[in-house]
């Protein structure tokens, strides 16, 4: 079998998602002492990686798409694509989101562009970028697996969305081809911005949970005696 | 009878009805026309679609009318397209017709009229045109309400917004999907006229023409296919750089659909068809615009379609045995265009069979054999027609065509022994040729045969005192007269001078050679080569009882760039052949012996082989063969394949030197063991003469430098006179052979020196002169107490004083020698002689320690010393008579206390010398400026000379004061001054040992 970089990252996206629901389960949940620091690390790792891989699978797409998507200036106005999540948000407010806000903003957001992205997969017309977008949506289902593992760390509840709000696929007909392109423009944009701002956030959330310095000294202070 | 009343009435009442049709349209003139027009319109395709009635049509009627249709644009007065429109009506008829736009319908507002006239022979002229119909509007607004839906739609209270209702530009047409080379119009609608619109296509921007303030219209003409997500026309409003609105459409651009190519169906098996095509371009587009066009067959005897699932191959099931003949077309198509191609057959003429089966070959022997083979029963009483090829070596040898049914057989001949074949068949309908099968093979091997052709031997006879030494060559059969493996040789011989037995050698394979020794007899030698199933024909060859004949002149032959061309005479009487032999190798001892056998007619051969090497002396021998198969030496040639420059430099040698002339020699190189003809040998000579040398010439070296170069053309001369030469001069010498192909290698020069001219003269002279003198020395030496006497006696004879004869002779002839007894001494004078003054200084010296006599103390005495030190002041005659009386030793009183280390120092010859040489400027100075005279102090050998590092802390007793050494002028004031840093060694040389003394 032709194992690849990307496949064994995407194993390991899988692996992080397993290992972040673990302490979901109460039976092991007594053994996590070491608190959600290294849970939040590795999930900022696993979107700086997304952020890695999006580059490259953008490039091939746009490609796809033709001009002017694949236009390093292309920079249209934001019409249509009205149902993805917005990933661009004033910095006060941004400033002001507690720290369940901003995971809770994460996890939806991933949810749903994760949704579209599998939309993308179906339409796509080359197996080579049919299998790329395939891995990336295993590799953004490992984030989004991350974001609940620390979240259940935290004790903040995972979003439970409403009835009839789940984002589905329904491949019905198509609106006009151009403004689908449109939506794969954005959708791939707004993926970039989000992988951007979570992985602020993670950082953000990684050092505020990073215990004190003074405690440490007087840990091995006390372990000296 | 009543039949034909019935029908004759039934004429008559029709022929009546149509008359009164007749009588009323024409009567009333009533016009035919068009009614309840109603336009709708088809987005996707820009069509309008008309339908409308004919008003006043008489009930159950048909008539021919025409139609004309007029089209308008964004006016009524614009009208765009008129048209006829012909076709017969029925009453209370419906009428639809079609119109395709150019211009998305969405674009502008279309208006549509119509009117009428009837156009029936039945009607004759004139006919009238009906009135116009009133327009029909179709506003393009209104085709352009639609709603968008999203793939992922997310059920909110808030429902999806009618997006278009609100924008301000829109693109038309919405997505289209055209051929490779369609002409497309789109256009925009702004709704704000100020907006600033730009629109692009594939990303480079167009320009349009405006169709009214609110409307662009763009053409895109032939457009070319550009990739399966199709082509993007976009159109942007900007307000200042910022995008506020964009609106575009993908215009998927679909490849043209090929016509298929080299459609033909098959059956290997009379139960399927196989049909194939080459498929041409795939037509598919991206999201799912187009797929890939679809193929169908369709067999039109038995009327059966099959929608195929492979772009180039389908497979059609026979059902039914009875048909033979099958009509097929292939129909390829796409959402735009369909082709189709056709094929009509016979299914016997396109049978493709299976490959034959179990290939076996029976009855093997040396040269033929018998293959046989099956092919699969198909069909009953079908032929095949099979063919054959049989290889050997990877080479065709044989092919033969046979005609089968089930099992095949063909007899192989003409098979050469102890080969390996392979023999493969393959199988066509013999009706009518479709295809081959594919090859179906098996090897085999023809069994062995006795070797067909005698062995090619030759030798080489050394004759030795009462015998010859026959070394016989044989080279291998080649394999198609071997026909087996080769065993052995026989090697018989027959001695032809004498009846005797024959012998038999038997020399195992692969051996290529063998020895003999025999006789000096003539001896008859049969050679053959064995395998397992017989002999070979024998190869005779006649050893002569006479040596073989080696005074024939050795010629060169030239060089041929690995060729040889031998040519030689003719011989006399008859002959069966030539052989030329010659070493592959003549530089090893197995030199690897050649040979090569000539015609009875021919003169010349050439000799090409890959193992000559340039730089290689090979010799060939040409021998003629005569009827008894006698081998009689002709010729011998010599020659290289290519000649190379010379590898190595003669070892000079230079003899007879003289002042004018010397002699070069190299008579020990070897001209034969060259890689080249010697050609000559070229001298180069170097000198500082400007001129060269008469024979000599002016040459460059390859380092560039100018020398004289003498060029020797005989290679067997081997030494050269050098002459002309100056004496005491330097020449540089060097010699190197020459071939066609160059110089020797480039070699350090000998340096030769001519001797003086006269060195040789004076040796002539000054020799016997030498032997003269040491004669008389010898001579003087034997009479020396003669000559003593002779000459210088110790006491001399006054009488024989010749200048008691002089005195004689001249002035006082009578002059007589006083005699000793003569006279009566009063005084004796003893004159001193030098060995008396040394004696009389000693004796002196003794008498001074008695005497106290006037001396010199040259050091002080200091406090550690305990007694007076036995100080030796060697009186100076020659200075001390002037102040002997004084009671000193003549010295101007020095400085009774000088420092002891100084005085060590001055005591030590070198450090005087030191000390001379660090004052003497001061010491100078304090000369003149004190105007004291110069003292003179005896010089005395210094036990701690050898010593100069170490400094005596104590004055040195000189003890042994016995030889009197140098004296040297010294200041006065020498040893008081300190030792200054400053002062100098090389100030010594300013006092000049000859002044010292006087």
């Amino acid at each position: 079998m032709d194992l690849r970089a990307g496949d064994s990252w995407g194993m390991l996206a899988c692996l992080c998602t397993v290992l972040w629901h673990l302490p979901a389960v109460p039976a092991l949940n007594r053994t996590g002492d070491l608190g959600p620091g290294p849970s939040i690390q590795k999930t900022y790792d696993l979107t700086r990686y997304l952020e890695h891989q999006l580059r490259s699978l953008a490039g091939t797409y746009l490609n796809y798409l033709g001009p002017p998507f694949n236009e390093p200036d292309f920079n249209p106005p934001r019409l249509g694509a009205e149902t993805l999540p917005r990933a661009t948000v004033d910095l006060e407010v941004w400033r002001s989101l507690n720290d369940k806000l901003r995971l809770t903003q994460n996890y939806e957001a991933y949810s749903h562009l994760l949704c579209y992205l599998r939309g993308l997969n179906r339409q796509a017309a080359t197996a080579e970028l049919r299998r790329s977008l395939a891995h990336f949506c295993t590799s953004l289902q490992g984030l989004l697996g991350s974001i609940a593992g620390v979240m259940a760390a935290l004790g903040y509840p995972l979003p439970q969305p409403l009835p009839g709000t789940e984002p589905t696929w329904t491949p019905g007909p198509a609106h006009s081809d151009f403004l689908q392109k449109m939506d794969d423009f954005w959708l791939l944009k707004e993926l970039q911005t989000w992988l951007w701002r979570s992985a602020k956030d993670f950082n953000r959330l990684k050092k505020k949970m990073q215990p004190p310095a003074a405690a440490v000294t007087l840990h091995l202070g006390a372990h000296g005696f | 009878m009543a039949l034909f009343e019935v029908f004759q009435t039934t004429f008559f009442l029709t022929l009546l009805s149509l008359r009164t049709y007749q009588s009323e349209v024409l009567a009333e003139r009533v016009p035919l026309t068009p009614v309840s027009l109603k336009v709708s319109t088809n987005s996707a395709r820009q069509s309008l679609h008309l339908q409308w009635t004919v008003q006043n049509l008489p009930y159950h009627q048909e008539l021919k009318m025409v139609f004309q249709i007029q089209i308008s644009r964004i006016e009524t007065s614009n009208v765009i397209w008129v048209g006829n429109y012909s076709t017969t009506v029925k009453w209370n008829q419906v009428l639809h017709w079609s119109w395709e736009s150019e211009l998305p319908l969405e674009c502008a507002t279309h208006f549509v009229r119509i009117k009428s006239v009837v156009d029936d022979a039945r009607f004759p002229e004139p006919n009238f045109w009906s009135n116009w119909s009133s327009w029909e509007e179709v506003s393009g607004k209104e085709t352009s309400t639609e709603r968008l839906k999203k793939p992922c739609k997310v059920t909110t209270p808030l429902s999806v917004q009618d997006s278009l209702g609100q924008d301000i530009l829109f693109v038309f047409p919405k997505d289209k999907l055209v051929e490779e080379g369609a002409n497309v119009t789109i256009c925009y609608i702004s709704r704000n006229i100020q907006n600033n619109v730009s629109c692009y296509w594939e990303g480079k921007q167009i320009y349009g023409e405006q169709l009214d303030p609110h409307v662009s219209v763009f053409h895109l003409s032939s457009v070319p296919f550009i990739r399966k997500t199709g082509a993007d026309m976009y159109c942007e409003v900007s307000q200042g750089n910022v995008s506020t609105s964009i609106k575009g459409i993908v215009l998927f651009v679909s490849k043209v659909l090929e016509e298929p190519k080299d459609f033909s169906c098959e059956t290997r098996d009379f139960k399927t068809l196989h049909c194939t095509w080459d498929p041409g371009v795939d037509t598919a587009l991206g999201w799912s615009k187009q797929p890939s066009q679809s193929y169908t067959l369709f067999e039109s005897f038995s009327g059966e379609k099959k929608l195929c699932t492979h772009q180039n191959w389908c497979n059609w099931q026979i059902t039914q045995d009875s048909q033979e003949t099958y009509n097929f077309t292939l129909i390829a198509e796409n959402y735009l265009r369909k082709r189709s191609v056709n094929i009509l057959f016979n299914l016997t003429h396109q049978v493709y069979p299976m490959n034959p089966f179990s290939v076996n070959f029976e009855n093997v022997n040396a040269t033929n054999a018998i293959m046989t083979w099956k092919v699969y029963s198909v069909k009953n009483n079908f032929t095949y027609l099979c063919q054959i090829e049989v290889y050997c070596e990877g080479k065709m040898k044989q092919q033969y065509n046979v005609s089968i049914k089930m099992n095949g057989e063909y007899f192989l001949s003409d098979l050469e022994p102890f080969t390996e074949y392979m023999a493969r068949v393959r199988c066509a309908g013999a009706s009518h040729f479709w295809k081959w099968s594919q090859w179906s093979g098996q090897n085999f091997t023809t069994l062995e045969a006795a070797p067909s052709e005698a062995p090619d031997v030759w030798r080489n006879v050394n004759s030795e005192p009462g015998s010859h030494i026959v070394t016989l060559f044989w080279k291998p059969l080649s394999k198609l007269h071997a026909n087996g493996k080769i065993l052995f040789y026989n090697v018989v011989v027959e001695n032809l001078d004498k009846p005797s037995k024959s012998e038999l050698h038997s020399v195992p394979a692969p051996a290529k050679s063998t020895k003999l020794t025999l006789d000096r007899h003539s001896y008859e030698i049969w050679v053959t080569a064995n395998n397992s199933v017989g002999a070979s024909p024998a190869s005779i060859i006649v050893i002569s009882a006479d040596p073989e004949n080696q005074e024939v002149e050795e010629e060169r032959i030239a060089d041929t760039e690995g060729r040889f061309s031998l040519s030689w005479k003719p011989q006399p009487g008859d002959v069966v052949g030539y052989v030329v032999d010659w070493c592959d190798h003549p530089q090893y001892t197995l030199c690897d012996l050649q040979w090569k056998n000539v015609g009875p007619n021919a003169t010349s051969t050439v000799i090409s082989t890959d193992a000559f090497r340039p730089g290689v002396r090979y010799n060939f021998r040409i021998y003629g063969l005569s009827t008894k198969r006698i081998a009689c030496l002709l010729e011998k040639k010599t020659g290289y394949s290519q000649e190379l420059a010379p590898s190595d430099n003669p070892h000079m040698l230079v003899d007879k030197l003289t002042s004018h002339s010397f002699t070069l020699s190299w008579k020990y190189y070897s001209t034969e063991s060259q890689p080249g003809f010697i050609q000559g040998y070229h001298v180069y000579l170097k000198s500082k003469a400007r001129q060269c040398h008469p024979r000599f010439e002016r040459a460059v070296l390859t380092d560039g430098s100018e020398c004289c170069k003498y060029k020797i053309d005989n290679p067997e001369e081997k030494a050269l006179i050098v002459d002309n030469l100056k004496p005491k001069s330097v020449y540089e010498i060097f010699v190197t052979p020459f071939t066609s192909a160059g110089e020797g290698p480039n070699a350090t020069f000998t340096k030769v020196t001519t001797p003086d001219e006269h060195s040789s003269m004076l040796i002539y002279i000054l020799l016997p002169m030498s032997f003269c003198v040491l004669l008389i020395m010898i001579g003087c030496y034997l009479k020396s107490q003669w000559i003593k006497e002779t000459c210088y006696p110790d006491i001399p004879d006054p009488y024989k004083s010749s200048i008691l004869s002089l005195i004689k002779f001249k002035e006082k002839p009578h002059l007589t020698i006083m005699n000793v007894s003569d006279c009566i001494p009063d005084a004796i004078e003893v004159v001193s002689k030098p060995e008396g003054t040394k004696i009389q200084f000693r004796k002196s010296l003794t008498e001074t320690e008695l005497t106290k006599p006037n001396y010199l103390y040259l050091l002080p005495t200091e406090k550690n010393h305990s007694g007076p030190v036995p100080f030796i002041c060697f009186e100076n005659l020659t200075y001390n008579q002037a102040t002997s009386d004084s009671g000193s030793c003549g010295h101007v009183p020095v400085p009774m206390k000088p420092p002891p280390s100084q005085l060590g120092l001055m005591i030590s010859p070198e450090n005087v010398k030191k000390a001379l040489g660090k004052n003497y400027m001061n010491s100078l100075g304090e000369i003149s400026a004190g105007g004291t005279n110069l003292n003179y102090v005896s010089q005395l050998a210094s036990p701690m000379s050898g010593d100069k590092d170490s400094l005596p802390t104590n004055p040195v007793e000189p003890s042994n004061c016995s030889e009197y050494k140098r004296q040297m002028a010294v200041p006065l004031c020498l040893a008081s001054p300190p030792l200054t840093e400053n002062s100098s060694l090389s100030s010594i040389t300013l006092l000049n040992p000859g002044e010292h003394y006087r």
